[in-house]
C-alpha cells in the first residue's frame, strides 16, 4: 500500500512540477520555484520507492505479486546483489528502474540548465512530461510492482505456503494440482486474502518463499547491464527535451552546443549497455555468438545508432555557426534528436507490448490491452510533440549559409557518415519491425546489408579526420594519407596469406578498417603529445574499428564442431586435444560440472562447463565454458550427457479430460466429476515431501443406475500411482490418468473392447558427454574495440561540456 | 548545399532498392496452419505446439532431435532438428520452427520456444 501511495504522489508532483515550469515559460516569473520544488520532492518520492521496493525484496514481503514472481529465500545465498537484481527481474521492475535512472537524470539536468541562461523551464516542463508518463506506467492502474498478490488471483506453489495454517478450514477450497508436474498450488485470490484477514493471519506469514528467478539471469551481468542500459535509455531523454526547448523559444544557436555532451554521455552509456546485454547472452546462453539480431538486442540498437549519427551532424551544425546564423543541418539535428528518444520508446513497445509474442526469446508477454493502448499513446505524444514542432518551425528554421564547401570537405564527410548510420538503423527497424507485418526476416538479412554499409563506414571514420573543414587539397590530402593506406595494405596482404581471409568483401572491409585504425592511430599518437582533450573522437574510432576486426575474426572465422567426448578417450579438435574427465557436483549439489582436460604441446587447460535441471522453468539448463587466450576464445557449449541405459514407455487409450462439476457420456454412461477429495494431512504431507493420496470422487450413471466411486492418485516413495475402476455390468473401465489444477484426466474403455499399450523400449549407450566446441579468433577485440569507444565517448563528453557553459 | 543531397540522395536510393530486394529475398513467413506448411516449398516460421504425448527423440548418432508439432487445427508434423534439445523444451507452451518441408519431415533451422509465462499460467488457471 505503502509504495502505491508513494508512487501516486510522486505523479501528482511530476504533473505540477511540469504545469509550473511551463507556466514560468509563458511568462510567470514566480512558479519556476515551485517547479523546482515539486520536481525534487518528485525525484526523492521515485527515490524512496525504489529503496522500498528494494526493501521489500530484502526482507522476503511475498505479499507483492511482483516480489512473489520474480524473488525467492534462495537468491540471498547468491549475495545480497543477487537478490536486490531482482528488482528488475520482470516487467513491473524495468519500468520502475527506468523510472528511477530518469528521476535521478532530472537531477543532474535541472542542475545544468539552471546554470545555463533561460533553458531550464523549458526543459524541464518537456522531462517531466516523460517522468510523467513513466510513472503512470507504474501507477496502481498499469503496472505496479507493489500491487497485491490477491488483486489478480496467482496459484502459489504448495511448499510455498507455510503449513501451520493447512489445517484451516476454508483453505482445501483454494487447493488444486498440476498435470504434468504433480505440483500443488493454493489459489491467492480476494476472497482467501479476505478469509486469512479475518482469521488473523498476514499474507506474509502465509506465503514463505517465491518463484524465483530464470536461472539465466542468475549472474553478475544480470546485476549490471540493465541499470546501465536503462540509464542510457534515460538519457536519451534529454537531447529530446533539448530540441523541443530549442524550438519553443524559436532560437537555435545555444541548444547545439548544450545537448552536445548529453548526447555523447547518453549514447556512451547506451553502446555500454547494449555490449554488456551481448556479453552475458556470450557467456549465459551458449549459443556461441553474442549478437543474434534478436529484436531484443536490435531495438536498443536502433536508438543507439540514430543518437550517434546525430553527434556527427551536431557537430558540424556547431562548427559552422562560427560563421553567423543557426548552423547547417539545423533540421536534421532536431529531427535526429527527437528519433532517438522517439526509437527509445519505440523499443520498449516492440519489446513489452507483446506484439513481437512469436518472434523473440526474450520479449516480454502480452501486458494487456489497456497497458498495449497506454503504450501506443505515450510513443504516439512524443512522435506528434516532435514531429509536430519541427513542422510547426520548418519555415522559420533557415540556414543561411553559404554554400562553400567541396566534395572534399569534412562535412560532407560526417554528412555522409550521418546518413549511413541512418541507413543502418533503417535496416535494423524494417527487419524487427517486419513481425508486425506478420513476416520476418532471416538475420542474413542484417549480416548482408551490414557488410557494405560496414565497408563505407570505416572508409569515411578514416578519410573525414584527414580532410579538413570547408575543403581540403587533394595533394595534400593524399600523402596525409600515404603511410595509414600502405600500412592498411600491408596488414590486409598479411591477413589475406596467413589469416586465410578469401572473400572479396571481407578483404575490402579489412582493408578499410585497418585504414580507419591506422589513421586514427596515427593522430591519436600526434594528440597525446600535444592537446589530450582532443582526443575523444580518435579514441572512439580506433574503438570501432577494432571492434569491427573483432567481429571479421569471430564471426566470419568462427569455426564449429561437435564432439562426443568419451570418458577418460582423448578427441581431438582444431589442434587441441579435450579429454572428458568425468562430472563433479557443484554449487550445493545442485549442478553437474563436466570437466574436460584441454591440452596443446605443452599447455593445459581445465575447462568445466555446466547442466543442470531447473526447478524454476523445469528444464535442462546448459552454461558454456570459455577459454579465453590472448589471440582466440575456445568455447564449450554442452549439448547432452548420456549415462547408460534408457527406457520408454508409451501409452495409448480413450483419453478425456474432465474439469471440476463436468460429465461426459461413454457407450451410454454419465460420468460427473463431483469433487476432489482431499484433507489437510494431505496438503501437509506434500509440502513435506511424504507420501500422499488424493481422490477425485465420480458418479457414474448408465440404465438408471447411479453409483459414486472414488479414484486415487497415491504417491509412495516419490511413484506416483493412479488407480482404476471396473464395472462388468456397465461394461466400462475407468482408469484415472493424472489429477490436475481443477481437472483431472481418464482414459475410458469398454471392458469387452481391446487395449494397447506399448512395450517399453531398453537402449543402452556408453558414458558420452556430447559438446558443440567452437573457436573464435580476435573476440576480445570485440570487447576490447566497444570499451575503447565508450571511453573516447566520455573523453568528448567532458571537452564538450566546457564548451557548453559559454552563452552566447 | 547541393553535394549534400547528391550524395546522401545516392546512398539513401541504393540502399532502399538492395533492402528491398534482399528483404523480398530473405523474409520468411509466419504460418500456423501446417497444411500450408507442406505445401510451400519456401522457408517459413511454422507456428504451433509440441505434441507431448508423443514424446520427442534425441538421435545422438546423427545429432537430431526431432519431435512432432501440431497446429490449431490438430495438423501435426514431424520436425526434425540438427542439433540439440533447446534450453526450456519441456516446459514450452507453444513452439516456432523455422525451415522448410521437405521428403515428409521438417527440417527445422531454429527452434524458439515460448515458455508459460506467470501471466499466462494465471490466466489459462484461473478460467478453469
Amino acid at each position: 500500500m505503502i509504495g502505491s501511495i508513494i508512487l501516486t504522489l510522486a505523479l501528482a508532483f511530476s504533473i505540477i512540477s511540469m504545469i509550473m515550469y511551463f507556466l514560468n515559460y509563458r511568462g510567470y516569473k514566480n512558479t519556476l520555484n515551485y517547479g523546482r520544488i515539486a520536481y525534487h520532492g518528485m525525484a526523492v518520492l521515485v527515490i524512496s520507492a525504489s529503496v522500498y521496493l528494494w526493501y521489500a525484496i530484502l526482507t522476503h514481503q511475498y505479499q507483492y505479486n511482483y516480489i512473489y514472481s520474480y524473488s525467492n529465500n534462495d537468491l540471498r545465498n547468491l549475495g545480497v546483489f543477487q537478490l536486490a537484481s531482482s528488482f528488475w527481474g520482470g516487467q513491473e521492475g524495468s519500468f520502475m528502474l527506468w523510472l528511477l535512472m530518469t528521476a535521478i537524470v532530472g537531477v543532474i539536468l535541472q542542475s545544468y540548465t539552471s546554470k545555463r541562461g533561460d533553458l531550464e523551464p523549458r526543459v524541464m516542463a518537456v522531462f517531466t512530461l516523460a517522468t510523467s508518463f513513466l510513472l503512470v506506467m507504474v501507477s496502481p492502474w498499469f503496472k505496479n510492482p507493489f500491487e497485491y498478490i490477491w488483486v489478480h488471483p496467482v496459484f502459489v506453489k504448495i511448499e510455498h505456503i507455510n503449513s501451520q495454517f493447512f489445517n484451516l478450514p476454508f483453505i482445501q477450497q483454494f487447493f488444486f494440482t498440476d498435470q504434468s508436474t504433480n505440483q500443488g498450488f493454493i489459489q491467492v485470490n480476494k476472497e482467501l486474502a479476505g478469509l486469512l484477514s479475518q482469521a488473523g493471519v498476514s499474507l506474509n506469514d502465509f506465503i514463505t518463499d517465491g518463484r524465483g528467478l530464470n536461472p539465466q539471469l542468475l549472474n553478475f551481468w544480470m546485476q549490471i547491464h540493465p541499470p546501465i542500459l536503462f540509464a542510457g535509455f534515460s538519457m536519451a531523454t534529454v537531447p529530446f527535451a533539448f530540441a523541443i526547448a530549442a524550438m519553443m523559444k524559436n532560437d537555435y544557436k545555444d541548444w547545439v552546443r548544450q545537448a552536445f555532451p548529453w548526447m555523447l554521455a547518453g549514447m556512451g552509456v547506451l553502446g555500454l549497455g547494449i555490449m554488456l546485454g551481448g556479453y552475458w547472452a556470450y557467456e549465459m546462453l551458449g549459443w556461441g555468438g553474442y549478437w543474434a539480431w534478436d529484436p531484443v538486442e536490435n531495438s536498443s540498437l536502433i536508438p543507439w545508432l540514430v543518437g550517434v549519427a546525430a553527434i556527427h551532424t551536431l557537430l558540424v551544425q556547431k562548427r559552422s555557426q562560427a560563421q553567423g546564423g543557426i548552423g547547417k543541418y539545423a533540421k536534421t539535428n532536431l529531427l535526429l534528436s527527437v528519433m532517438t528518444y522517439v526509437f527509445v520508446l519505440y523499443s520498449t513497445f516492440l519489446t513489452r507490448s507483446g506484439v513481437l509474442g512469436d518472434a523473440s526469446v526474450h520479449s516480454f508477454v502480452d501486458p494487456g490491452m489497456i497497458v498495449y493502448l497506454f503504450l501506443v499513446l505515450f510513443i504516439g505524444t512524443f512522435t506528434l510533440l516532435g514531429l509536430g514542432m519541427i513542422a510547426f518551425r520548418w519555415k522559420t528554421l533557415n540556414e543561411n549559409i553559404r554554400d562553400d564547401e567541396s566534395i572534399l570537405s569534412r562535412e560532407l564527410a560526417l554528412f555522409t557518415a550521418m546518413i549511413v548510420l541512418i541507413a543502418s538503423a533503417i535496416i535494423v527497424l524494417a527487419g524487427t519491425s517486419a513481425p508486425l507485418f506478420g513476416t520476418s526476416v532471416d538475420t542474413a538479412f542484417y549480416n548482408e546489408m551490414h557488410l557494405p554499409l560496414a565497408i563505407i563506414i570505416m572508409f569515411l571514420n578514416g578519410i573525414s579526420l584527414l580532410i579538413k573543414w570547408q575543403r581540403s587539397d587533394l595533394n595534400e590530402l593524399i600523402k596525409k594519407s600515404t603511410y595509414s593506406a600502405a600500412g592498411a595494405v600491408l596488414f590486409t596482404i598479411m591477413l589475406v596469406i596467413f589469416g586465410g581471409v578469401r572473400e572479396i568483401m571481407i578483404i575490402i572491409l579489412s582493408l578499410t578498417t585497418s585504414f580507419a585504425l591506422f589513421v586514427n592511430l596515427d593522430i591519436a599518437i600526434k594528440i597525446v603529445k600535444g592537446n589530450l582533450k582532443m582526443l575523444g573522437a580518435y579514441v572512439a574510432h580506433i574503438g570501432i574499428a577494432l571492434f569491427i576486426l573483432g567481429v571479421i575474426g569471430s564471426a566470419v572465422y568462427s569455426k564449429e564442431v561437435t564432439v562426443d567426448l568419451v570418458k577418460g578417450k582423448p578427441a581431438s579438435a582444431f589442434g587441441y586435444e579435450m579429454t572428458f574427465t568425468g562430472y563433479n557436483l557443484i554449487a550445493n549439489n545442485t549442478k553437474y560440472a563436466f570437466n574436460i582436460n584441454v591440452k596443446k604441446g605443452n599447455s593445459q587447460y581445465n575447462i568445466a562447463p555446466i547442466m543442470y535441471r531447473s526447478d524454476f522453468n523445469n528444464s535442462i539448463v546448459r552454461e558454456p565454458a570459455i577459454l579465453t587466450l590472448l589471440t582466440k576464445d575456445i568455447y564449450f557449449a554442452p549439448l547432452g550427457y548420456d549415462e547408460g541405459g534408457q527406457s520408454q514407455t508409451q501409452h495409448s487409450h480413450n483419453h478425456i479430460s474432465l474439469e471440476k462439476g463436468g460429465s461426459t457420456e461413454f457407450e451410454g454412461a454419465k460420468i460427473t466429476f463431483t469433487k476432489f477429495n482431499l484433507g489437510a494431512e494431505t496438503m501437509q504431507a506434500m509440502s513435506e515431501g511424504k507420501d500422499f493420496q488424493m481422490g477425485a470422487v465420480l458418479e457414474i450413471e448408465k440404465d438408471g443406475k447411479k453409483v459414486e466411486i472414488e479414484l486415487l492418485r497415491k504417491q509412495t516413495s516419490g511413484k506416483v500411482e493412479f488407480t482404476s475402476f471396473e464395472s462388468k455390468e456397465m461394461n466400462l473401465k475407468i482408469e484415472l490418468e493424472n489429477l490436475s489444477a481443477g481437472n483431472i484426466d481418464l482414459a475410458l474403455t469398454p471392458l469387452d473392447g481391446s487395449e494397447t499399450e506399448n512395450a517399453s523400449v531398453q537402449t543402452t549407450t556408453a558414458e558420452i558427454l556430447s559438446v558443440s566446441a567452437s573457436i573464435k579468433p580476435f573476440v576480445n577485440l570485440v570487447w576490447a574495440g566497444v570499451a575503447i569507444m565508450v571511453i573516447g565517448f566520455f573523453i568528448a563528453m567532458t571537452r564538450r561540456l566546457k564548451e557548453s557553459k559559454i552563452i552566447s | 548545399m547541393k553535394n549534400k543531397y547528391i550524395f546522401g540522395g545516392i546512398i539513401i536510393a541504393v540502399f532502399l532498392v538492395l533492402m528491398g530486394y534482399l528483404f523480398t529475398q530473405s523474409n520468411i513467413e509466419y504460418v500456423d496452419d501446417f497444411n500450408k506448411v507442406m505445401s510451400t516449398e519456401k522457408s517459413v516460421k511454422a507456428t504451433g505446439s509440441w505434441v507431448k504425448e508423443k514424446n520427442y527423440q534425441i538421435d545422438n548418432q546423427n545429432k537430431t532431435f526431432s519431435f512432432m508439432m501440431s497446429d490449431h487445427n490438430g495438423n501435426q508434423m514431424k520436425v526434425i532438428y540438427e542439433g540439440s534439445i533447446p534450453n526450456n523444451f519441456e516446459s514450452a507452451t507453444s513452439v516456432v520452427v523455422t525451415g522448410k518441408y521437405q521428403n515428409g519431415y521438417f527440417h527445422a533451422k531454429d527452434i524458439l520456444t515460448k515458455c508459460p509465462s506467470k501471466y499466462e499460467e494465471q490466466t489459462a488457471n484461473s478460467s478453469l
